[in-house]
């Protein structure tokens, strides 16, 4: 059993590393030669097998050479290539004076090419890199270097309405799979020469860009050093997504407390941006990473700024509530009937004791059952094919918590305490955040059920313990409620916009102060 | 680290474990709302009545049990509470527990005992019982009472005696006050207890609150009637208080309990009938207690506030300022003669005194030893109380003057 375990975290397989190394793409200059380069890549790309790469030659009149147009077939818009690549090449008149063979390269790049993003390159290494990209080669016979035409035509959806993070009042764009698409998202709604964009690489094997997006004069130099020192320390051979990558830059990944986030709202990274946080975009990844964040990143939602002082903070102290009531109230349930009678007005006490009267199992079993049968709906509610998803929720917790009172498996009371504790885990307005009060729910239930009001105390107390000592990214979880640190107190509720003048010195802004101060802490 | 790891589960799991056996089912649990205690047949013995409510009746629909009572009435005799609890297992399927008790009825007859303080005082040791319950004492057994009170609108025991305790609230006609109560005033200090009965004693009528359980004259309804207290010094009945005398003493305590009263007065302009008037506290009695004369003196000033809402002589008080003023008077002068006398006859006939003034006077020391050999009981037997009432007229109810049916008479 430990053995497995310790097998289970230490995540070893046995299996020796390094299986690919034969494919790996060598490190070296082109030839000469047309076609030894254009073997090469054939070689590469297993060519008869793989009908992937596609080429076109053609014989540039003016100079008379041949020359190779290689793409990959989906990566790139082929239409482009034939109207900014082809087209200028064939129509190249020879020019009046002597030719200058030497610089035939960048003449090409530089005056013949109308298409923007082109660039010189001397290897096959980053020929092949720029080729999955969706770039298009153009090799010329007699020529050492290539040129690589940005071409890239992915497919990709339009910006389209947020599904997880929904607000009444705002802005109502969400990030799509493409970075190119979120990085302009994010730029329109910071409009600052500081937004700095840094693009790193990720994966050994089948490398994806990165970005790392900070604005230099906010952001603490040595969070995003650490940031991304992390990210270049990931040794994987692919990385599909963000949400893996979120994992690999994890202190503790073990946690139930996460110490990154994801956002698919533009306005809402950039408000993070803002205020000193690190955002990170991938190609693929419909969503922001956020790093760091604090327990407030999760419990505040984007509507809390938009919606006016009083109506942002009233949802903001019912989704404080929502919170508790899914963290404590089957536990609470358990504790008082089982331990604490006296604490039940005598009038629901009786009413809780009859209904009870006729339920054969131990109030305990009677919570799990239906607490199990709640989060089964729940995960079944997503992955049902959506014209049966409404009927699934509503209905099947009706008539499954009906009938269960009515075969005397569960007490009636006992089915609002699991539908006021469910809904309110929908009141949560992050996955992560909700997730988690989820599985500390059972905790809880175990800790009532064995010592009562002292249990749900003392895990509690273990639970507050451990949140406030964790941080993420060397910002501590409570930040800067506990410990305690200026800022604008933009915590449990928030102040007036005219008085948030400060950023959290928790984030160790470089630039902590917003706006002319008015009231609220000083740094 | 391993090891380390095993002893810390293995010190989770006591910690874990030692709650469990605290853990009970509410359904397996006989929940008592009213105790009755009385003598029992031998000294040194009580007889136990335990009302248990059942669930099943009147409380969900979807567990109702139609022709079962709704609760369960047992008397065991024991030498205590607790043995009694244990006794009375023997024919009561679940276990007795006590959480949800509110009201402790005991018989005069015990309670004019020795026995009784101590049958409470070792009660009260069990960590169940709790010290909110509300101490009741019945004229006749409280085994019987409990079986001849069946109030029509209150099917469930502990509904009734929850709004009877409220009521008193509002009228003040028994004490507001609890078991707590009871063991904090154990040095000769007097605690006034509801005083109830079933029976009937019939004394003819009287003005309004002058009356004791038993006597208000009433024809058909609850059998029940809880007005006046019960007189208890150190654990024991000394006396009955009727019901004017209980609102006095509720009204003389420096923080009044009661919210509204309602009492008649004679009427001021028209002596053939009297006036009904609603009377509340707007702010707390003043006491103030001179320690350093013999005798000691008291003086305490009782503001209260006047509703109009019943005017049966239908004499006019909006118009003249003399005719309230007369009011006033009338309310002042009565209140004052009811209260000294029933100084008089706490001084006569107790040492002690109900209305928490002793809580005063022991300011004026410096240590509590200080202030038991000063010995309040017997100061405050001879003292000097000077009771002075403010009224205050707050309003004539809706309608401001009462209808001119007097007028026609005269006209005719």
């Amino acid at each position: 059993m430990s053995d497995f375990l310790k097998r289970l975290f230490n995540g070893q397989s046995g299996q020796p590393e390094g299986g690919g190394e034969q494919d790996a793409i060598p490190k070296e200059p082109f030839s000469e030669v047309l076609d030894v380069n254009t073997k090469r890549f054939e070689d590469l790309f297993q060519y008869p097998l793989n009908s992937a790469l596609k080429q076109r030659e053609l014989q540039i009149p003016s100079v008379d050479r041949r020359a190779m147009v290689l793409f990959v077939d989906g990566a790139s818009d082929s239409d482009k290539i034939a109207k900014q690549v082809i087209q200028p090449l064939l129509e190249l008149k020879p020019k009046p004076g002597g030719e200058s063979v030497d610089h035939l390269v960048d003449e090409l790049k530089n005056n013949v090419l109308t298409i923007s993003g082109r660039e010189t390159i001397g290897d096959l290494n980053q020929a092949v890199a720029k080729l999955i990209n969706g770039s298009a080669i153009l090799l010329i016979d007699g020529e050492k270097q290539a040129i690589a035409v940005e071409t890239a035509g992915f497919e990709n959806r339009s910006v389209a309405e947020p599904s997880r993070e929904i607000v009444i009042k705002g802005p109502k764009s969400a990030f799509v799979e493409s970075s190119a698409i979120n990085q302009s998202l994010i730029r329109r709604q910071v409009k600052d020469h500081r937004l700095v964009s840094e693009t790193m690489t990720v994966g050994s094997q089948s490398p994806q860009e990165i970005s790392v997006l900070y604005m230099s004069h906010i952001a603490d130099p040595q969070l995003v050093e650490n940031v991304k020192e992390k990210i270049s320390q990931v040794d994987r051979d692919a990385i599909l997504t963000l949400s893996q990558m979120e994992e690999l830059l994890e202190v503790r990944p073990y946690s139930l407390f996460p110490s990154t986030m994801t956002t698919e709202r533009p306005d809402r990274a950039g408000s993070f941006l803002l205020e000193g946080h690190v955002v990170l975009l991938m190609d693929n990844s419909p969503d922001a990473l956020i790093a760091p964040i604090t327990f407030w990143s999760l419990y505040h939602t984007a509507e809390d700024q938009f919606l006016r002082w009083a109506y942002g903070n009233f949802a903001r102290i019912i989704r404080l509530c929502a919170l508790f009531f899914s963290l404590l109230m089957p536990a609470i349930y358990l504790a008082v009937v089982t331990f604490h009678p006296e604490m039940i007005p005598t009038d629901l006490m009786l009413a809780i004791a009859a209904s009870r009267e006729r339920v054969p199992f131990p109030t305990l079993l009677e919570l799990l059952l239906l607490e199990l049968t709640f989060e089964i709906l729940r995960e079944a509610g997503i992955r049902v094919p959506t014209p049966l998803g409404t009927t699934i929720g509503i209905v099947g917790a009706l008539i499954l918590g009906q009938a269960a009172v009515q075969a005397n498996l569960v007490s009636p009371l006992l089915v609002v305490v699991i539908a006021i504790t469910g809904l309110s885990s929908f009141a949560i307005p992050d996955v992560g955040l909700s997730v988690m009060t989820r599985i500390l729910r059972f905790t809880f239930v175990l800790s009532a059920h064995l010592m009562g009001f002292v249990g749900i105390a003392l895990t509690f107390a273990v639970m507050l313990a451990y949140a406030t000592s964790i941080k993420s990214f060397g910002v501590p979880f409570f930040a800067p409620l506990a410990p305690h640190m200026p800022s604008s107190r933009d915590l449990f509720l928030r102040p007036i916009v005219r008085k948030q003048w400060l950023r959290p010195l928790s984030m160790k802004p470089r630039n902590a102060v917003r706006a002319k101060p008015e009231g609220g802490d000083r740094p | 680290m391993r090891r380390n790891g095993w002893a810390l589960v293995g010190v989770l799991a006591i910690l874990a474990l030692a709650g469990c056996g605290e853990r009970q089912e509410l359904e397996t649990q006989a929940f008592v709302s009213v105790i009755g205690l009385d003598q029992g047949e031998q000294d040194h013995q009580v007889n136990v009545t335990f009302q248990i409510s059942n669930p099943q009746v009147n409380t969900t629909q979807s567990a109702e049990a139609q022709k079962e009572p709704p609760s369960d009435i047992v008397t065991i005799t024991a030498v205590d509470l607790l043995s009694a609890k244990e006794l009375a297992q023997s024919s009561l399927s679940r276990e007795i527990t006590f959480s949800h008790l509110q009201t402790i009825i005991v018989g005069e007859n015990l309670a004019k005992g020795d026995l009784f303080s101590h049958v409470i005082g070792s009660a009260i040791v069990d960590p169940e019982m709790r010290r909110e319950a509300v101490l009741i004492v019945s004229k006749e057994p409280a085994e019987a009472f409990i079986h001849a009170n069946t109030p029509t609108m209150e099917t469930r025991p502990h509904k009734y005696y929850e709004f009877m305790e409220d009521n008193w609230r509002k009228t003040g006609f028994s004490p507001v006050s609890n078991l707590n109560t009871f063991f904090q005033r154990t040095e000769g200090e007097l605690f006034l207890a509801a005083y109830a009965t079933t029976e009937r004693d019939s004394v003819g009528t009287k003005h309004d609150d002058e009356y004791l359980a038993g006597e208000v004259p009433q024809a058909s309804g609850d059998p029940v009637q809880m007005i006046g207290s019960a007189i208890m010094q150190k654990g024991k009945m000394v006396g009955t208080l009727n019901g004017e005398e209980t609102r006095i003493s509720q009204l003389l305590r420096k923080k009044n309990l009661i919210e509204t009263m309602t009492t008649t007065f004679p009427d001021p302009l028209n002596e053939n009938y009297r006036i009904s008037l609603i009377m509340n506290q707007s702010a707390h009695t003043e006491i103030k207690v001179n320690t350093d004369r013999t005798p000691v003196k008291i003086r305490v000033n009782v503001p209260v506030q006047v509703k109009v809402n019943s005017n049966i002589a239908l004499e006019d008080f909006t118009t003249s300022q003399k005719r309230r003023d007369a009011l006033k008077n009338t309310v002042k002068e009565n209140m004052e003669q009811a209260s000294d006398s029933l100084i008089k006859k706490l001084q006569e006939e107790y040492t002690g005194e109900p209305f928490v003034w002793y809580a005063t006077a022991r300011k004026n020391f410096w240590t509590v030893e200080e202030f038991e050999e000063f010995d309040w009981g017997e100061k405050f037997k001879k003292a000097d109380v000077d009771i002075d009432y403010e009224v205050s007229i707050v309003s004539f109810g809706e309608q401001l003057r009462p209808p001119a049916f007097k007028k026609l008479k005269e006209g005719k």
